[in-house]
């Protein structure tokens, strides 16, 4: 659509709302942002964009936008407008009360995969050298901690082992709890050519998404599993695959630890995964599973792209590692065309991931408990640092109920909308004296909270993003921070508040100094990516402009060699009953961005006005229920209503719904199960019971809650670039 | 900076011991396909990498009480928590070789 007015000043910068993290040009008149045109030099756009990106700007200048700082004594006070100088001054001496009555560790904070490199990086010297303990979490542990984890123990670099191009390259794509046409579009796009090119399509996945069957994409083979049962159907792959001699012996042995491949192959191999004992268990015709590995072994080059339907789980680690076996056992490793790729969900999960967001680790997933390590940080921080980890964010929550975790400043977060349990959260939040909440809108969390620091869109910072590619890219200012400060300001100006003496010039300092004390961000910073526009890490002396490829002749392990690790099966605790004889998942669709707090504002929201809940055919039919009917879902956790679909989409048994609106509280119903090693929330299976509603005991009128729009915008589905 | 971040006046677990146990035991279930001594090798360098000093504190409190409800695996590994020569230095992370 042509824009009448003329723009003054052009931006490059990033889009925040999936790990695609689209190059893009900002035109501004003034301090208004009148269009977003995908970047041609992006790369990893090449010039294309999705809805989200090019339309769901409109929130930077939404009416509820809180531009002014507030405070009050008790959650049941109203708010109360104050200058910045006086919110930084209570929120210090809140923050020093709480630790001089409960102690060092009753504090901590949480950063978000929306803030910028630069932020996260703060947030943890915030928590780290001014609180002086390690709470520090970040939103990823809802998401991608399994990642770090599964694949840092196999093949020692918890990321995306390609760049996006990658594809282009690969004979087979495996995408495993994954639906990139919907939630990584631009992405998806670019699979879908590869398999109009002649490359073959497994989809691991209960739901028969859109990636699985839509107008250009079909996958060759659909292993529709039940939720709950990742790693026996990876491990039943596997053991096809070490029986039938379809693994690389050659690659094994000069890239990978030969005697773990040993044990591995005995587990995987032994009758417990074999097809015919996998396959009732996880709903699947065993042949099916044969074909899938055969096709996968065959390659010659396979790749893997994966998601949260992996991660989520109680065994998400193990799932990861499955990943990273199977990778390694063909010999999928090291050259264009294959690897192991995690799909982020926001903008900046890798970075978060990087950054030293985590209770355990510093920037550049080096160990608090590691002397050396800590000895670095200290030198350049002028403290002296814990070296015990701190609580993850779940177990924040947890102490908070016994009282032991009382003050807590959430940066960019919403964990009320988006972690598990939600009444679990809200009774922790409750129990808090101090909850600071620093965020562009007011949301569910800030209902419980002390002190509101109005925050800064991405429209309105300068810092860097790293994409799903572990591509290093720039955010610039497009229009100045309505509030008044970058957000990367205000985390400083918080720890001037609390006496310790900081001080930057501009974002690019910040990366500097994280460019110092993180050796894969080693050579980043501003200059650099101004003049090469963006650089995959590791970028360092060896690599001055990135690296496209991990592992290309060794693994960073202590040894250099991948490893294998133990994989075993372990059932979720989460089973179907009598009483709760479904199994809910989640997911997430096209024009909506997670939990939705910007695309919800913007005009996005006509394409996806509420939540609804897929069923199949016959499991609507025992209930009685017809399309549109409102239903309540229930768990042992607790319920919600949503309308009911029918759907093809889904098996019997299984239901699934998205989680983009706060008024679903899909969130209310999720289990408090979650990761065995990271604690990563089992979002991916709930076992629920759906009943019908009658108009007359139906709470709740207006769910569907239409904001006032901006511009009346009615466009296609997905928005390739013109060009 | 004092060793301890032990919370101050507080009584009590830092986590609803039923949970902790639950955590720990899921850590047992995956090293349970790992040979015995690597199964608490592994375990126990996940409780001191991962977990918070209180509740590993709170771990080996419910240990010395009879650690009820933990599996034998766990119970053995994390008594290894107090035995300096397990303390391996650069020793931390997922499980290794
Ligand atoms: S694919 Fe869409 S949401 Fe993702 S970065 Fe690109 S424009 Fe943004």
């Amino acid at each position: 659509m042509p824009n009448p007015r003329k723009p003054e000043k052009e931006t490059i910068t990033i889009c925040p709302y999936c790990g695609v993290g689209c190059g893009f040009k900002a035109e501004t008149i003034g301090n208004e942002i009148v269009r977003m045109t995908p970047w041609k030099e992006g790369k990893s756009n090449h010039g294309h964009s999705c809805v989200k990106g090019r339309f769901a700007y409109d929130y930077y200048r939404h009416p509820d936008r809180v531009k002014t700082p507030m405070i009050r004594k008790s959650i049941d006070d109203p708010w109360q407008e104050v200058t910045w100088d006086e919110a930084f001054s209570y929120a210090a001496s809140e923050l020093k009360r709480v630790q001089a009555t409960y102690g060092r560790g009753s504090v901590g904070g949480v950063s978000s995969s929306r803030c910028t490199n630069e932020e996260i990086f703060l947030t943890q010297k915030f928590v780290r050298a001014v609180l002086g303990n390690n709470n520090i979490d970040n939103c990823a542990r809802i998401c991608h901690s399994p990642t770090q984890f599964g694949l840092t123990a196999t093949v020692g670099a918890g990321a995306a082992s390609q760049h996006f191009d990658s594809i282009l390259q690969a004979d087979v794509i495996m995408v495993v709890g994954a639906n990139p046409t919907e939630g990584h579009p631009v992405f998806g796009s670019m699979m879908k050519r590869r398999i109009r090119e002649g490359a073959k399509l497994i989809v691991i996945d209960p739901r028969r998404t859109e990636t699985v069957d839509s107008a250009h994409c079909h996958a060759d083979i659909h292993l529709s599993l039940l939720p709950g049962t990742n790693v026996a159907v990876l491990n039943s792959l596997a053991h096809v695959i070490v029986r039938e001699n379809l693994h690389k012996p050659e690659f094994i042995k000069a890239r990978c630890e030969w005697q773990e491949f040993e044990h591995w192959a005995e587990l995987v191999g032994s009758d417990e995964y074999a097809p015919e004992t996998v396959g009732p268990i996880a709903g699947l015709d065993p042949e099916d599973i044969r074909r899938a590995a055969r096709l996968y072994a065959s390659g010659p080059n396979s790749t893997v792209y994966y998601g949260l339907g992996v991660t989520e789980h109680s065994q998400g680690s193990t799932g990861v590692m499955c990943l990273g076996n199977l990778g390694l056992a063909c010999g999928m490793y090291g050259r264009e065309g294959v690897g192991v790729n995690p799909l982020r969900g926001q903008g900046n999960v890798q970075g978060g991931s990087c950054l030293g967001s985590w209770p355990h680790v510093f920037s550049g997933y080096r160990f608090v408990t590691d002397k050396a390590t800590r000895s670095s940080f200290e030198a350049e921080w002028g403290v002296t640092l814990d070296g015990e980890p701190g609580l993850r964010l779940p177990n924040m929550f947890d102490a908070a109920l016994t009282d032991h975790f009382k003050g807590m400043y959430i940066m960019g977060e919403d964990p009320v909308q988006s972690d598990p349990n939600q009444n679990h959260i809200i009774s922790a939040l409750k129990k808090m004296e101090c909850v600071i909440v620093h965020d562009i809108f007011e949301n569910e969390t800030s209902k419980y909270a002390h002190v509101f620091l109005p925050g800064s869109s991405s429209m309105e910072k300068d810092g860097s993003f790293t994409n799903a590619e572990r591509r290093l890219g720039r955010v610039r200012k497009v229009v100045e921070p309505l509030a008044g400060y970058q957000d990367w300001e205000v985390t400083v100006k918080l720890m001037n508040a609390m006496g310790y003496d900081v001080h930057y010039n501009h974002a690019g300092e910040v990366l500097d100094e994280l460019a110092r004390l993180s050796p894969a961000y080693g050579g980043a910073s501003f200059e650099l990516l101004d003049r090469v526009g963006s650089a995959q890490w590791p970028v360092n002396k060896d690599a001055p402009e990135g690296t496209e490829v991990l592992h290309m002749e060794k693994f960073p392990r202590a040894n250099g060699l991948g490893t294998f690790m133990l994989t075993g099966f372990v059932p979720t605790r989460e089973r179907v009953t009598e009483q709760f004889p479904l199994l809910l998942t989640t997911g997430r669709i096209l024009s909506q961005y997670n939990v939705g707090t910007q695309t919800r504002r913007t005009a996005n929201s006509m394409w996806h006005a509420e939540d609804v809940l897929e069923m199949s055919l016959g499991d609507m039919q025992t209930r009685g229920l017809r399309d549109g009917d409102w239903v309540k879902v229930t768990s042992r956790f607790g319920a919600t209503q949503l309308r009911v679909k029918e759907s093809v989409r889904v098996n019997p048994g299984v239901i699934y719904t998205t989680f983009h609106h706060a008024e679903s509280k899909a969130n209310a119903v999720t289990s408090d199960l979650s990761d065995w090693a990271t604690n990563c929330p089992e979002y991916k299976v709930t076992a629920v019971e759906v009943s019908k509603v009658t108009t007359d005991n139906r709470p709740r009128t207006d769910t569907a809650q239409q904001r006032p729009q901006h511009e009346e915008r009615r466009e296609p589905e997905l928005a390739e670039a013109e060009g | 900076m004092a060793e301890s971040i032990g919370t101050a006046n507080v009584e009590g677990e830092v986590i609803d011991l039923d949970h902790l146990v639950v955590m720990a035991n899921q850590i047992g279930d995956f090293f349970a396909s790992y040979p015995p001594e690597r199964a608490r090798e592994g375990l126990r360098n996940h409780l001191r990498t991962y977990w918070d000093p209180r509740m590993r504190t709170a771990l080996l409190e419910h240990i010395d009480a009879g650690g009820d409800g933990l599996q034998e695996r766990v119970i053995e590994a994390a008594r290894l928590l107090r035995d300096r020569e397990s303390d391996k230095s650069g020793y931390y992370g997922p499980p290794k070789a």
